[in-house]
């Protein structure tokens, strides 16, 4: 296996989990979908890269869709998040 | 021979595509980084929308040169074309909403903000959805 890929793969692996665990450990729910944003960018980032690696483009209908569609996550969790107190200054 | 059956040797093409998607790899790494170490929901947005917009710019940039000859190369750089533009439409978009929202629901660290243009509009405006 080529130590670069191996590199990629272990930088990818890393920043996933960073991003899992700040999805866990996330104080309020706003931390969570914005982490979680975060990671669906990754997972299209990791789909390119196997793209641009293996030099084919099967999988660019995947990447269109899914960032058009991971946007709507993050809105809706944004526009419908319970506010805490709105009377209060 | 036109231009458009020229091939760019495969060796500069593999090392190109190699470091593109290191480069695009290290900047989701920073951004797990950044969302990690952050303290609040504003400055966690930072970290969430700059470095992986431009780690996917870089990736989609690898995915059109890996394409080899000049003309796989433009027609792959006309496939990624929409999927960046649909990244650069909806990345400032959501983390939009997402600050507006941090900031009515008091999950931001007030003391330091260094400027607050939203204090003096304690009412919620019509049609904003709080």
């Amino acid at each position: 296996m080529n130590p670069l890929l191996l590199v990629i793969m272990i930088v990818f692996g890393i920043a996933a989990i960073l991003t899992v665990v700040r999805i866990a450990i996330g104080p309020s729910i706003l931390d969570r979908a914005v982490a979680s944003d975060v990671l669906l960018t990754e997972v299209i980032c990791v789909l390119g890269a196997e793209m641009a690696i293996n030099h084919h483009t099967r999988t660019l209908p995947v990447l269109l869709i899914v960032a058009a569609v991971g946007v709507f996550g993050s809105i809706s969790v944004a526009r419908y998040v319970a506010r805490r107190d709105n009377t209060t200054p | 021979m036109t231009l458009f059956d020229l091939r760019i040797p495969d060796a500069v093409i593999d090392v190109t595509v190699w470091v593109l998607v290191l480069f695009g790899a290290l900047l989701c790494l920073t951004a797990a980084i950044g969302l990690l170490r952050f303290r609040d929901v504003p400055t966690r947005l930072h970290a969430a929308t700059k470095p992986q917009v431009l780690g996917l710019l870089v990736i989609c940039i690898a995915i059109a040169l890996s394409q080899r000859s000049v003309i796989g190369i433009v027609l792959g750089v006309v496939l990624v074309i929409p999927v960046l533009l649909m990244q650069f439409a909806t990345a400032p978009l959501s983390a939009h909403m997402v600050g507006r929202q941090a900031y009515r629901n008091g999950t931001i660290d007030r003391r330091s903000l260094v400027v607050d243009e939203l204090a003096d509009s304690t009412e919620t405006p019509p049609a904003a959805g709080g």
